[in-house]
């Protein structure tokens, strides 16, 4: 990319939307943007991404529309210095793809091993129950980070993308008040 | 390499202390380059907003965390220029008279090779340079008299204003919360619109980041800032007798050394330990300024006992600022709970948002999906919060040390380790007891602690201040007892951390020190 266009795009990026790749050309979208025209992830496998739209989703209502997958996955793919995840203030240690693959991997095991299905195709009473005893850090046999810490993290995620926005902020009736607008509503 | 001409002064960390330093040092004349290791901010960086005011916390080598009470220190930290003050909420309370002598009041921690008294006269300066909104007056109920602040206290709402019967009821006074924000217009930086996103980097230049107030002035003085600067080590001459300057490692990852005079680490309080212990030589085979073992000792950190509360009307806890609109010392007497050891500073009065840390969703980690979504409902309207921060005292196994893992250029990643002791759990435990009743006496419809982990907020100690090499690493202006033009800055020098927010003191230290040795350069220089 031209040098003074680079600098353009980034600036246009730090100021709200993210840097999404549609047909291989940079594009500033938000997150549910992206989702709805289904760009494609750049580091999350589809499976990685379904599991983390049905926990984000039974984290926080919304967060699948509010594409909790592809904020994830686009701040995975940028140098961790300059990441936006609640990961990066809770001393998670980068790369913070480590701890999303890890965590993913975790729930669907244990909703494997609980149930025989993904946590994906679970119903929403049986994603809400295997969510809640992760909570607690009482599902047996958990394998990877701890469970309560992927909780935490993962719905600080689904916060962030639901109700973090300006979006957000009107759904519960909050003005959003900015000094400096985020671009593009964020 | 580059060859870098030799300066008077080279400072490693571009946040509030080293900003001090770089004002003091250039208006004097000298020739100061700053090293920051991570980006250059400016004001139009800082967008309202939760996600993107994580861009300007920790950035760098990651610290191994460890100890029963791990430090919270991505959140704690800085990423760039402007340092955590870019972030911070500018709480501007003082220590006390008690904090400066806890070893031979009390028989605990360790005793500052200063007084009160000794302080001061920097809170007073700091306050006029950066601008500070309060009531000096009113705090003479708990300190020594000193001069007034420049502003007027800021404005309060009904997210603060809803808790003074609760305070009252059980006793405990409140004043206004002294600030480094503008109620009024000053020195032509306007007054704050109580917007509330403090805590994400203040872009209007009402409150007192560096970018405004220290290291704006000593940018205008000609210092040199060079950002992405990541010093590995302090270099000494040949026999260790004194420092020659800093090594480190430019944006295009190549080693450069600056040669300087004089060196100050304001690299926060891990990270100058890191630097000091990586600088190990044959001179100084523990690190420099380690004679007495005490590098990276003795950190400490705040914790915090938070009272939630909903209340059944609108308490626009949007509006007002990241910070307190009223702040009580009445219980900052060492012993205040019986049976329980250090002091608790309370707060009443911030404005809140929906996410990150200190957001309304966090107020009930407990919930989730539905439930989660009608507490966020009802949290929006009636929500508010009051903090009693309380001090831990000084153990010598609260340490940061040098890891085997190294970082990309090569230098061993700092570990830190961090354990609460018992008195911890009990000033914990007791603010929450009483943070209920002063709820209950507010009139809230719910409330509740905010339990969880004991939280670890700020980082002190590390590089500890005493009178001699013995039993500490510099004097009371942060100079090494050894090495006598290396200077050391930030909350790494205090020996006990009392229960107030710590850079208020930062300030004031970083200005004392920087005119102790722009008074003495002579002496020290050579």
């Amino acid at each position: 990319m031209h040098e003074m266009k680079r600098r353009d795009f980034i600036r246009g990026a730090t100021l709200g939307a993210l840097a999404f790749t549609v047909g291989g050309a940079p594009i500033l979208l938000t997150a549910r943007e992206a989702r709805a025209q289904g760009v494609p992830f750049r580091l999350l496998k589809a499976g990685e991404a379904e599991t983390l739209e049905a926990l984000g989703e039974t984290l926080v209502p919304g967060a699948r529309a509010a594409g909790i997958s592809h904020f994830i996955d686009q701040q995975l793919s940028v140098p961790p210095e300059e990441a936006l995840l609640e990961a990066r203030i809770l001393n998670v240690k980068p790369p913070y793809a480590n701890f999303y693959r890890a965590a993913i991997a975790a729930i669907d095991r244990a909703s494997q091993a609980r149930e025989g299905r993904r946590f994906a195709q679970l119903n929403t009473l049986e994603q809400r129950e295997l969510v809640d005893l992760m909570r607690q850090g009482k599902l047996d046999g958990w394998q990877g980070p701890p469970g309560p810490f992927i909780y935490f993290v993962t719905r600080s995620d689904a916060v962030d993308v639901v109700y973090g926005t300006v979006e957000g902020y009107e759904s519960l009736g909050i003005p959003y008040m900015p000094h400096i607008a985020p671009e593009r509503r964020w | 390499m580059a060859k870098f001409e030799k300066v008077d002064v080279v400072i490693v960390g571009a946040g509030a202390s080293g900003s001090v330093y770089a004002a003091v040092l250039s208006k004097t004349g000298k020739k100061v380059v700053v090293l920051e290791q991570g980006p250059d901010w400016k004001l139009s960086d800082l967008i309202s907003s939760d996600f993107w005011g994580r861009r300007i916390k920790h950035g760098g080598a990651p610290f191994v965390l460890e100890g029963r009470n791990p430090v919270s220190y991505g959140y704690q930290s800085g990423w760039g220029v402007g340092g955590a003050a870019l972030h911070y909420f500018a709480n501007f309370p003082r220590l006390l008279p008690n904090d400066f002598k806890v070893k031979s009041e009390a028989g605990r921690g360790l005793d500052w090779p200063i007084d009160y008294k000794d302080v001061a006269p920097y809170y007073d300066k700091v306050a006029r340079d950066v601008g500070v909104s309060g009531d000096a007056k009113a705090e003479e109920i708990w300190r020594p008299a000193g001069a007034p602040y420049p502003m007027p206290p800021m404005k309060t709402f009904r997210n603060g204003d809803i808790w003074l019967k609760g305070f009252e009821a059980v006793g405990i006074r409140m004043a206004p919360a002294a600030v480094g924000m503008n109620s009024t217009a000053y020195k032509g930086r306007p007054a704050c619109i109580y917007d509330g996103w403090c805590h994400v980097g203040c872009p209007t230049g009402a409150l007192s980041n560096p970018l405004v107030t220290y290291l704006g002035d000593a940018r205008a003085a000609g210092v040199e800032v060079r950002p992405w600067s990541t010093a590995t080590r302090v270099l000494t001459n040949g026999n260790g007798t004194r420092v020659t300057g800093v090594e480190y490692y430019d944006q295009k990852k190549e080693k450069q050394f600056q040669p300087a005079s004089v060196v100050v680490l304001a690299a926060w309080a891990a990270q100058n330990p890191r630097i000091l212990l990586n600088s190990a030589n044959g001179a100084h085979r523990k690190g420099l300024s380690n004679r007495s073992g005490l590098v990276g000792k003795y950190m400490t950190t705040h914790f915090a006992s938070g009272t939630w509360a909903i209340f059944d009307e609108d308490v626009q806890n949007h509006m007002g600022t990241t910070g307190a609109q009223y702040m009580s010392y009445d219980r900052y007497g060492k012993t205040s709970h019986k049976g329980a050891f250090g002091s608790t500073f309370i707060v009443a009065g911030s404005a809140l948002k929906t996410s990150d840390l200190g957001g309304f969703a966090n107020a009930r980690l407990d919930l989730f999906g539905a439930e989660l979504h009608a507490f966020m409902k009802r949290a929006a309207r009636g929500l508010t919060r009051i903090n009693a921060f309380g001090e831990e005292m000084p153990n010598v196994e609260n340490r940061v040390e040098l890891a085997a893992d190294k970082d990309e250029f090569g230098m061993p990643l700092g570990r830190i380790v961090h354990s609460y002791d018992e008195d911890v759990a009990r000033v914990w435990n007791a603010n929450f007891e009483e943070g209920l009743k002063i709820a209950n006496a507010a009139g809230a419809k719910e409330s509740w602690s905010g339990r969880g982990n004991i939280p670890t907020i700020h980082l002190m100690g590390g590089t500890i201040m005493g009178k001699g090499g013995g039993d500490s690493v510099v004097n009371s202006y942060g100079q090494s007892h050894e090495l006598p033009n290396l200077f050391v800055a930030g909350p790494g020098i205090f020996p006990t951390s009392g229960a107030s927010n710590p850079t208020y003191t930062i300030f004031a230290l970083s200005l004392r020190g920087a005119e102790r040795l722009a008074g003495k350069w002579k002496a020290i220089v050579g």
